[in-house]
């Protein structure tokens, strides 16, 4: 494509799992140059084009005007986004959004960001998108987004098991029949990334198609029945998880974001996640470790769904 | 209310913590979660369960913000302006040594970082700078060349028994000012195939076999006399490439000749390979290479391979119009010029004979040494002298109808090819452009009298004409992308007719009653993240690719066919 300056970046499909469990971002050298976040499966995204329900809305107001952040869920977990203060051309509709959304409204998007991340001192990257483009869209629009999200992540898996044993240079890769936009990320992302087993997004990628498809439960476990004792029950995951080898800074992590921030309510579950991505560790294992403490240790207790407290040592 | 059942683990769930809520609603939401947004009731729980506390005023802590997070710039010269917890500094520095190292990460991870020396006052003598210790957290071992000057952005101060040092993070940026040593680059004498060195420029070694030559004259610009050159062809079995020797050049079309040092420039937008004093050309000797009759079809071209500038083109056309004009040339002479369009399996294009050459529509002719010039951005052919065409008996491939002929071109293909006329190409809408809409031109008629300018009018003024009332017209802008590639989209009048279902009043009233902004909503909602067809001009220069669209359709596929495609494409099933 000529790898002439001001190449605009294409936008790429992406499944939310996928690019929240990235931890590598690369900036460009020269003072223009754009910037990536490279996914385990070696995406390079400067621009992705997402979609999913509309999961949450927020305003806030600075110094240089408002800004909005929101989530958008699809099957595979949620993508953050941001509208900055300097992109007042997208004001009026975030306020559209966001009128929708506090009415109760819930609503699927369909949204073209440029990456962005944020990164704690200790190496913990946490992921968003900067809006750049969106709008409110019907059922079969998000359905063929889903289809090619999945034919997207279908096409690195690929790469990616192509990859595998090969060393990671241009010529071996090319060799190997992996498609020359995806060389320099895999390569990257081999380095980067300890080695992972990329069976969690097989399975996203059949999540995706199968709503596509229009067949919601197909792969879903049955949800178990709740039970009386309280709430162990409220998330089907929790007990079909075998528990986890107790990670002593995880668990420590949790306790302290807890201890911090309680003032007597308890602490919101995605702000315990949200504080344990941003100190390095995956959604996945804070989630877990999380239920552990709870239904496990017993050192954590859900008073009221979805908000946490230590247990009282009385 | 049937589906009650089906949601009561769920519903009863919200129902505990919202004791208000109407049961009855929670499961409609759950229903609603699961057939539109295709969500099934367990993942939903939590963002169900949060629409219903919302709802009952329970407080939902927003969850914290990173962003709020970032600290000012800070801009210092010297390494003493700066505290011990100062973030998101930018200083100049001289790189003094990059010493690379694995480190292992509490999470387990290894990561590569590497230590070193900067020195502050990287422009003055070594004597009036300081030494401090850095980390490189970021892995920018290409801007950290020991011996260069660089511009550390967004670094920070790290203090630790109370030394302070320099932290390069990964979201740091670091510009270099100066580079290190010379950059060295060793020209390859490992001689290359056509089709790699036509993608790049400078120097080359090639083995190549000489498919034609022609003596020819250069006449200096200054008028200082003339300079004898040799053109021709080389061709291997990855294609072919013309050539220009400025200094002898007998071998005989059909040699195999090994070429070192010769250059590659590029003459509009076709290179060639130079052939200078300096360059040693030799008879190479290899029985395996591809003989004269096995390359012709490397020579031969279709129009899909045209480039601006081409010389010595052999092709095989089907005539689809065919017109003449005369006109009285600068010296008084009256000449004619022969035009039509022409077409072949890979596109369209037109072709220009200043000689005696009448085809008739639905002709197949061929062509020899033919050139490509550029006319309105498009490469087109042209012929000087009836003798380089001849017409064919025998249809070179079944007739194509001129009135349905598109090629469908991968949109990477097209964006890394030239212009073409004739293609159809699809992709995603992933950019609506703020200008799209009524855009005004300017009425003001062109010296040759037969057109008007039709330049943009901006702010109601012509950047050639100055300000005029200008005539309205309809242009949508887009961005079509397949996820690897991306071209500009131009909707002019009937295609954005077409597109938008409404006429172009339909779109003026629209816009004043609603305004620009709400008009480009509707754009969005109708088109951002659909696949659209689109058949049309693709014209590719250096500015980038652009499709100038006869049509654009919305893919109407239905979701679950095109889920059952990708299915059989990657080979898995549900």
């Amino acid at each position: 494509m000529g790898g002439q300056r001001r190449v605009r970046q294409s936008a790429i499909r992406m499944l939310a799992r996928e690019y929240s469990d990235s931890s590598l971002t690369e900036v460009g050298a020269g003072e223009f140059d754009p910037s990536f976040v490279v996914t385990k499966l070696g995406a390079r995204i400067n621009r992705a084009l997402v979609g999913g329900v509309i999961d949450r809305m927020e305003r806030r107001d600075g110094d240089n005007g408002p800004s909005y952040s929101g989530s958008l869920r699809d099957p595979t977990g949620s993508h953050v986004f941001n509208i900055a203060p300097f992109q007042p051309e997208l004001h009026a509709d975030a306020e559209e959004l966001l009128a929708r959304f506090e009415s109760g409204d819930r609503f699927l998007m369909i949204l073209v960001g440029r990456s962005r991340w944020f990164e704690q001192e200790d190496g913990g990257v946490f992921m968003s998108l900067r809006a750049e483009q969106f709008t409110v869209c019907d059922k079969e629009t998000y359905s063929m987004w889903l289809v090619g999200a999945a034919d997207s992540t279908l096409r690195r898996l690929d790469a990616y098991e192509k990859s595998i044993g090969i060393d990671p240079d241009q010529n071996s890769m090319e060799e190997a029949g992996i498609p020359s936009d995806l060389i320099k990320g895999l390569i990257a992302s081999r380095e980067h990334y300890p080695e992972f087993d990329s069976e969690n997004y097989q399975v996203g990628v059949l999540q995706a198609l199968s709503a596509a498809s229009g067949r919601t439960n197909l792969i879903q476990e049955a949800p178990e029945p709740p039970s009386d004792s309280g709430h162990d029950g409220n998330d089907a995951e929790s007990d079909t998880i075998t528990p986890i080898e107790p990670a002593g800074d995880l668990h420590g992590t949790i306790i302290a974001t807890i201890k911090a921030r309680d003032s007597g309510e308890g602490v919101e579950y995605d702000s315990i996640i949200l504080s344990c991505v941003e100190s390095g560790f995956s959604r996945e294992d804070a989630e877990d470790a999380l239920e552990s403490l709870r239904d496990i240790d017993g050192a954590i207790i859900e008073p009221r769904f979805g908000f946490f407290r230590i247990l009282p040592t009385s | 209310m049937s589906d009650d059942g089906k949601y009561a683990a769920q519903v009863a769930m919200v129902k505990e913590e919202c004791k208000d809520a109407d049961e009855g609603e929670i499961a409609k939401e759950f229903k609603r979660y699961e057939e539109e947004f295709l969500i099934p009731p367990a993942d939903a729980l939590r963002s169900v369960m949060r629409k219903f506390q919302t709802e009952a005023g329970i407080e939902v802590t927003k969850s914290s913000s990173p962003s709020t997070q970032q600290a000012a710039e800070k801009k210092v010269e010297r390494f003493s302006d700066l505290n011990s917890d100062d973030r998101n500094v930018t200083i100049e520095v001289a790189v003094i040594s990059y010493t690379p190292r694995i480190q292992k990460m509490k999470s387990g991870e290894e990561r590569k970082i590497a230590f070193g020396w900067i020195e502050d006052n990287p422009w003055e003598s070594s004597d009036k700078r300081e030494r401090w210790d850095y980390k490189d957290w970021g892995d920018k071992s290409k801007n950290l060349a020991p011996g260069s000057i660089v511009r550390l952005e967004g670094v920070s101060v790290n203090e630790w028994n109370d030394k302070r040092s320099i932290n390069v993070n990964s979201t740091s940026r670091v510009t270099t000012l100066k580079e290190g040593g010379p950059v060295v680059h060793q020209p390859s004498d490992e001689p290359l195939t056509i089709e790699k060195a036509s993608a790049m420029e400078g120097f080359v070694s090639l083995v190549a076999r000489v498919v034609s030559t022609k003596p020819d004259v250069i006449v200096k610009r200054d008028g200082s006399g003339q300079l004898n050159v040799v053109r021709g062809r080389l061709a291997d079995s990855t294609g072919s490439i013309s050539m220009l020797s400025w200094a002898d050049f007998d071998h005989e079309p059909g040699s195999l000749v090994r070429i070192e040092g010769a250059t590659i420039r590029r003459f509009r937008e076709t290179p060639e390979v130079n052939i200078s004093d300096s360059t040693t050309v030799e008879v190479y000797h290899d029985n395996s290479f591809a003989s004269l009759d096995q390359l012709s079809s490397s020579v031969k071209s279709n129009i899909s391979d045209l480039r601006n500038g081409m010389r010595d083109v052999e092709i095989t056309l089907q005539i689809e119009s065919w017109n003449q004009r005369s006109f009285t040339s600068k010296d008084g002479t009256e000449r004619v010029v022969r035009s039509g369009d022409v077409m072949d399996p890979t596109g369209r294009c037109r072709l220009t004979a200043w000689c005696d050459f009448d085809p008739k529509p639905g002709d197949f002719i061929h062509l020899k040494e033919a050139r490509v010039q550029s006319w309105q951005g498009s490469p087109d052919l042209v012929i000087d002298d009836i003798s380089q065409a001849t017409n064919l008996d025998n249809p070179a491939w079944d007739q194509i109808d001129p009135e349905d002929h598109w090629v469908d071109v991968d949109l990477t293909d097209l964006v890394s090819g030239g212009t073409r006329r004739g293609i159809r190409t699809s992709g995603t809408i992933v950019f609506v452009t703020n200008d799209s809409g009524i855009i005004e031109r300017c009425p003001e008629s062109l010296p040759d009298g037969n057109r008007k300018c039709r330049k943009r009018l901006r702010d109601g003024s012509c950047i050639d004409h100055g300000a005029q009332r200008g005539e309205e017209d309809l242009r949508i802008r887009l961005v079509l992308d397949n996820g690897v590639s991306n071209v500009s989209l131009l909707l002019s009048k009937e295609p954005a007719e077409a597109f938008l279902k409404m006429s172009q009043a339909d779109v003026a009233e629209k816009i004043s009653k609603d305004g620009q902004e709400l008009f480009l909503t509707s754009i969005r909602e109708e088109s951002l993240g659909r696949n659209v067809s689109v058949n049309g001009l693709a014209l590719i220069d250096d500015q980038g690719a652009m499709v100038l669209a006869d049509s654009a359709t919305l893919d109407q596929t239905p979701a679950s066919d095109a889920a059952n495609l990708v299915m059989q494409k990657w080979g898995v099933a549900l």
